[in-house]
Formats: structure tokens, sequence, C-alpha cells
């Protein structure tokens, strides 16, 4: 049984999250398209954040499927705001649900930095060369919205610990 | 009239995870027996219970949730009320879970069977803080209702004298659903219908009525063989079609109308409110309406790509690792034979290589699926994909192997597992081939960007769509041909939200994933091996060649030259093609081969003799004709069937060279 606990202190960082994922959401689907499908109109990408070392942070790189996973994750987190507002207990598993695929993501864009490490310096394994190593900045996705907001939604743990001692108790 | 009779048939009924088995254990002890239902794989068990001078004789029904005729278990559960006619049916009811529960207890009211309800999980109720009026639901449903705490025996007692004092008074009629005037005058007027004919003397009018309006088949089977059965179907049928015109689908109408009459009843007995556990709060955001599908989709996409791209640099690893053993033995058997057959180009060694290095992906593909499986949100994703894929002919549970198919098709072959029904799992692994996956894409990126240039998306994107229509078209037409019959309904008990164990994971992965190493070493090295004869085997005098245009598969190739003339191939493309059945990537290389230039330049070099519509349309052939060879093995290993396996390749060519031609004709007249 879950001993819920209301923590209405968590919902302005739900809807600042919420905004985010749904802005990066739409970079990377513009930028899929002009970069993917409609090259010949030679639109250059959208960046929203800050250049360090030639690396922006988030970067959004073009990628309309992972835009529109995005967009969901805000989706499912204003949902949670709107059924908190109304009054309703269930914006509790909206806030769980949304928190996980923001954490999903966040493991993706450290498991694809990690991967594409190793791609580059495997064959050394074998005594070959590396032609170019592995930066940041030459990554596809880098320090991508998926870690940069996930990093941001962490804090929502607090409020929603208690259910997932319940789902996983031990 | 009272009536004392020394042996008393019982049936035990009820949802499955009810406690059914334990209130049969508690009532027979030891005097128990399992067998076989007759002609099925279903267990029967059977016992006795001594209570006074009276002997019950006790059967332990298979449990269902209804009792249409889609399963094994109901058939047997339905079968053996209507015609062992058994003195009681005991059907069991979880306290906790009262609207779905009832739903079969309304179906058994509906046979007019005696019914005792054995009101179980009473204890879990109680520590929910919700109070169920025990003697309004009795009051409501006309039964004897005996609350029950079968781990603890509770209520045991109380549910054998309740047993015997129903056979002692027993009764013909309940309080029986009597559903909203627009369907009742239907049912009334079948019900009348058969009333007067000889049906009426071996089934209950009313139950007839509802079963042939709810298009039950094996009810309508029965009844044909009968007198007056024809008359009974005809008058059915036309009653249906009014109905249908009148209320939508006569047996959507009638289930939708059994949970208002649960709804209602739950709302009279059913006192205070639960408090919401964590899984069910969960369930509201992963079953939502609205967000329900998007959330699938895009766990998906997560899977597919923390699979592709965790699993991408142990790949390159494999591949390379091959390359390096194929080339380090170069030479190494003094025979040139031999040797290149072993270790050349497209010989055995990196042939199994490139289908080796796919091993990483497809086991973690396994893993991360079976951390999904083991979690319980599998089957919320196919509960909330069923409504969508219902419509297209298919079980909502083929949407996860289609998805998977976009990485590799012999995986997604495999998971077809999950769909329990044979039809609906036929159908989904018969189309899973057409669905796009990783393999093609070595081709077709390399072929796209040189023939389309900036549009090489939108036409990789098309062929994409186009495999997922086409599974579709298929599936729709194997439905109303080979496959007849509606997607089985799909009830599904949630299993528990739970922390995946990573051990599970692991055995699962390893269990399946180690289907696709016996299959690398017996049918696909075979494969490679033929092939590898035929590149290096002159056609003329049989000694080796390392000129393809000399070899037999080129002879091959010409041989097939005529039938695919009017898709305007050389016999380069047809041997590309036919490699392209040990694994689709070698479709690329093969082709380098044959046009006798390397990797880099064969797009090119095709650019300049094909043009981009003919190119579409061999691109569209390789998208859909026969699988690969290692797909072609699973689909023989899930069918077991040759005669299954060999329609899924031969209406995999037919479809691909249709689609082609289509391509010319429709490409050529509008683009000329």
């Amino acid at each position: 049984m879950s001993s819920i606990s209301k923590n209405t202190n968590v919902y302005p960082l739900v809807v600042l999250v919420s905004i985010l994922y749904i802005v990066y959401g739409v970079l990377q689907i513009y930028n899929g398209i002009i970069v993917w499908w409609l090259t010949y109109l030679s639109l250059k990408p959208l960046q929203l954040g800050f250049s360090f070392n030639g690396v922006y942070i988030p970067n959004a790189f073009p990628e309309p499927f992972s835009g529109i996973f995005l967009i969901v994750i805000s989706a499912v987190f204003l949902k949670a705001t709107y059924l908190y507002y109304k009054g309703y207990e269930k914006h509790r598993g909206f806030l769980f649900m949304g928190w996980l695929l923001a954490m999903m993501m966040l493991v993706l864009n450290i498991t694809v930095i990690v991967a594409d490490i190793l791609d580059v310096y495997y064959p050394l394994v074998w005594g070959g060369t590396v032609d170019e190593g592995w930066t940041l900045a030459s990554d596809t996705w880098g320090i991508a919205p998926h870690l940069f907001i996930g990093i941001i939604a962490l804090p929502i743990y607090w409020s929603i610990k208690d259910m997932i001692k319940e789902l996983m108790p031990g | 009239m009272t009536t004392l009779r020394k042996f008393i048939k019982v049936a035990l009924a009820g949802n499955p995870n009810v406690g059914k088995s334990v209130v049969f254990n508690n009532l027979t002890g030891s005097r128990q027996h399992v067998g076989n239902w007759p002609g099925k794989t279903v267990d029967k068990k059977e016992g006795f219970h001594r209570h006074g001078e009276r002997e019950l004789y006790i059967v332990d029904l298979p449990g269902t949730y209804s009792l249409t005729a889609f399963s094994a278990e109901e058939m047997i559960a339905r079968d053996y009320i209507i015609y062992e006619k058994p003195d009681v049916v005991v059907n069991i009811v979880d306290a906790s879970n009262l609207e779905r529960n009832l739903y079969l207890t309304l179906q058994l009211l509906e046979l007019g069977v005696n019914i005792v309800i054995a009101l179980n999980k009473m204890d879990l109720v109680k520590k929910e803080d919700i109070d169920i009026d025990v003697n309004t639901l009795q009051k409501e449903l006309g039964i004897p209702i005996i609350p029950t705490v079968a781990p603890r025996k509770e209520g045991m007692s109380n549910l054998v004298k309740a047993i015997v004092n129903t056979v002692k008074s027993s009764k013909s009629e309940y309080n029986i659903l009597r559903y909203d005037p627009k369907i009742e005058k239907y049912i009334d007027k079948l019900e009348g219908f058969i009333s007067f004919t000889e049906i009426s003397k071996f089934y209950r009018p009313r139950w007839v009525a509802i079963k042939l309006l709810e298009k039950d088949d094996d009810v309508k089977r029965k009844i044909s063989s009968m007198k007056d059965g024809k008359r009974v179907l005809d008058k059915a049928s036309e009653l249906e079609a009014d109905m249908e015109n009148e209320v939508g689908d006569p047996e959507v109408a009638i289930a939708n109308a059994r949970y208002d009459f649960i709804k209602k009843i739950i709302s009279k007995v059913v006192k205070g409110k639960g408090k919401l556990t964590a899984s069910d709060l969960l369930d509201q955001a992963l079953l939502d309406k609205f967000l329900g599908i998007p959330i699938f989709l895009a766990i998906l996409w997560w899977v597919l790509q923390i699979a592709f791209i965790g699993s991408a640099p142990f790949c390159d690893f494999l591949g390379d690792l091959f390359v390096y053993i194929g080339t380090a033995l170069e030479g190494i058997t003094g025979q040139p034979y031999i040797d290149y057959l072993l270790f050349g180009d497209y010989g055995i060694i990196q042939g199994l290589g490139a289908i080796l290095s796919f091993v990483p992906l497809i086991m973690a593909l396994y893993f991360v699926l079976a951390i999904f499986e083991d979690s319980g949100y599998m089957a919320r994703a196919a509960f909330v994909m069923d409504r969508v894929m219902k419509k297209l002919g298919l079980s909502g549970r083929t949407i996860v192997p289609m998805i998977m198919g976009v990485g590799c098709n012999v995986p997604a072959v495999y998971a077809t597992r999950i769909i329990p029904d044979e039809n609906d799992r036929m159908i989904a692994i018969l189309t899973n081939p057409l669905v796009m996956c990783g393999a093609r894409l070595v081709f077709f990126s390399a072929i796209a960007a040189a023939f389309f240039g900036a549009y090489a998306g939108d036409v990789i994107l098309s062929l994409y769509v186009l495999g997922f229509v086409l599974v579709f078209i298929v599936a729709i037409i194997l439905r109303k041909t080979l496959f007849r019959g509606k997607p089985s309904p799909f009830v599904i008990e949630f299993p528990t939200y739970q922390r995946p164990s990573l051990k599970v994971a692991a055995v699962r992965m390893w269990d399946r994933g180690s289907l696709f190493f016996k299959k690398a070493g017996t049918v696909i090295l075979l494969g490679l091996i033929v092939i590898g004869i035929l590149t290096t085997t002159n056609a003329s005098t049989f000694a080796f060649t390392d000129n393809p245009e000399m070899a037999i598969i080129s002879a091959i190739g010409k041989f097939f030259q005529p039938i695919f003339a009017p898709l305007g191939w050389d016999w380069r493309l047809i041997v590309a093609a036919i490699f392209g059945f040990v694994a689709k990537e070698i479709v690329l290389g093969a082709s380098a081969m044959l046009y006798g230039v390397g990797e880099e330049q064969i797009a090119s070099k095709m650019a300049s003799m094909y043009s981009p519509i003919d190119m579409f349309g061999y691109m569209t052939f390789i998208q859909i004709y026969i699988p690969c060879i290692v797909t072609v093995a699973a689909i023989k290993q899930e069918t077991g069937s040759w005669k299954w396996t060999a329609f899924a390749v031969i209406y995999g060519i037919v479809l691909a060279y249709i689609v082609n031609w289509l391509v010319l004709v429709i490409g050529h007249g509008v683009f000329g």
C-alpha cells in the first residue's frame, strides 16, 4: 500500500523540466527534418544552450524520433501537473512514469557516450591504431538534452521514492 | 420439493489465480486425482469430500475469465457445465477484484445452473479498508454467497453446507441479467423462436440466443447439426444484422451491458474507497487512453537504441576479429581453392563472422526485453496496443515482435512465442520478414545516397513505411483466407510490477540467444559453404575460379534472367539477391564483387547503369523478397512446418516481384 505523501514543492520543477523537454524535443525534430530529409533547403540546425570548447550543452542533435520521445516525457509530466492541480491522486502515477522515462533517457545518453568511446578505441586490443581519438565534440550525441535535463529531473526522485520502495521492496 | 441426494456432483469454476486450487485442495485433501481432459493437454483435477452421509464429487474446472469459446480452457469449462450437468457450480470469486470476476458469474447465471459463490480473498479486501455488503450482493444475484479465505481454510464448512442446501432447494430461475431494452428485444425474439424448436430440449433457449447473437462459432457449429438448426441460425443472422444496425457490434454491446450491470451491483455493495497502490498509480499512466501508446512507442524506441548503440562496439569488434582471423590464416592450407573458399573476401570465415558479429546485438535486445518482461510491463504494452492492432487483424501482442523486426527478424520471429493464439501467431510469423531489418539498411543506405542524394533519407523512410503497410495488408489477407476468424480477444491478467532480476534476464537472454549460435553452426555454415562453392567453381570445367562471371553462380543468375527481364535486371543483380538469402548485408558486398569494383564504388557504378526508378524498384524487391536464411530457419523452427516455411519464402518473392513491377510501371509512367 502506498503511503502517499503529497509533495507540493516538486511541481515548479516538474513544469520547468516539462518546458525544457518540449523545447528540446521540437528542436531535435526540426534539426532532424532539415538534416535527414530536407537537406536541399540547406538550413542550419538550431541550438539552444551554450558552447564550451566547441561542444554544445545541451546538444540538440538531429533526430526526429528522439525529439518525439522528449515531447512524450513532457506530456507525461504535464499531465501529472494537471492532475495534481485538479486534486487527483493519480497524478503520482504520471509523475513516477515521467521521472522513469527521464532517467531512461539519461542512462541512454551515458550508454551512447561509453559505446562511442569503446568503438573508437577497441582496435587497440590487437595492437591496431586509432586514426582520430574520441572527443565530446566529435560524439554525435555528446551531452544531449537527455543527459542535461535528466540531471535537472533527478531531485523528483524524493517525491516518488515511496512508490519505488513499494514496487521494489528491499 | 426437497431432494435427498447422497452423491453430489460439484464443479469449481473461476478466473485464474482466484484461489480455486486451494479451495479444491481444502475440500478434497488427499482424496484427489489429477489427469488430463480428454483430447486436451489441460489438467483435470477431480476429488471427493465426505459431508455426513453425502459424498461430494468435485471437479476443478480450468481457470477462465469468461465462457466464450476462444480457448481450450473456456471450451472445457463450458462443455462440462452444459453436458455433464453438475448439481452445483461453485464460482470462486476474488473479492478484491469483483468487477472482473463477476463477468464469469453472469455468464454462469445465463447457463441456468445452480451456483454458490465462494467470495474468496476476503482478508485482502479488509486489509484495503474495503467493505463488501455480502447480503446485498446475495440479494442482487439471487444466489448463496459464502465469504472465504482459502489459505486459512476459513468459510470451507459454510461453503459445503451451502452446496448441500442448494441441491436440496434446487430452483430453476435466478435473478438473471436483463439487458438494455434495445438488446433485450433481440434476445427475446430469438429466445422465443428457439423455444419452439428441438434445440430447447438440449440447451437453455435464452443462453443459445445470447450466444448466437454474440456470434459464438462453437454454438453455431453445434446448433447447425441439430434438427431446426438451419432455421435457428438463419433467424439469428437476420436478428444479428438488425441488432448491429441498431446498437453496433452485438458482441461488444452485450459485453458492455454485462459490465454496466456489474458496475451497478458494485456501486451498491462495495463501501469504502480502497487506497491506490503504487502499481495502480503506475497503471494509470501506462494504460492511459492517450499517453499509453506514445509511452509504449517511446519505450520501444529506447529499447532499440540501447540495444543497437550499446552493442555496436562489440558487434564491430567481432566483425573485425573475423576479418583479422581470415587474413591471418590466408594461405595456410596451400590449396588456392580451399583457401579462397575458407578465407577469401566472401569466404566462409568472413561470412560466418559477418553473421556472428550480430550476436551482441541479439543478446542485448533479448536482455533488455527480458528486463521489461520481468518487470511486468510487457503485458501492459500488449494490452495498450491491442485496440490498434485488432483493427488490422492482428493480436495486440504482435506489436512486440514487429518492432523487434526493425532490429532483426530472427529474434522477432522467436518473440512471437508471446502470442498464445495459434492463428494470430502464424500471421505474426509469416508477416514479420516484411519489416525492414537493420541488415537491409546496409545496402539501402549506400544505394539511396548514390541514386537519390539529398532525398536518401526520404527513400529509406519510405521503405520502412512500405514494410509496415505490407505487414498490415498481408495480415488482413491471411486473416480473411488461410487463418480465418477474428484476432482472439485479449484477456490478460496483469502481473504485479516488480524489480527485474538481472539473473533472470541473463538466463532468458542465454536461452533464446543460444538458438542463434546453433543456427550459425548449422544452417548458416551450410549455406555459406554452398554459396562459396558455387562462386568459386567454374561452370564449364568445374575447376577453381576466382572470376565470379565464370562460376556456377553466374550461370544460375543467367538462368533466371528471363524471369527478371521485365524488372530490367541483369544477371548480377539476380546473383546479388541470391547472396542476400544468406544475409541481407551481403547484397552490397556481392554486388561490388560481381561488378568488379570495391564497396565504396559500387553505388556510383550502379548509378551509371540504372535509373533511380529502376534502383528504387530493386530496393523494394530486396526489402520484401525471401527472408534471410537465419530467418527462414527461425520460421521453420517456430511454425514446425516446411509447408509454411516454403509459403513465407514463395509469397515474399511473388509479392516483391509485383511491388517492384508496380514501382517501374507507376514510376516510369509518372516520371518517364
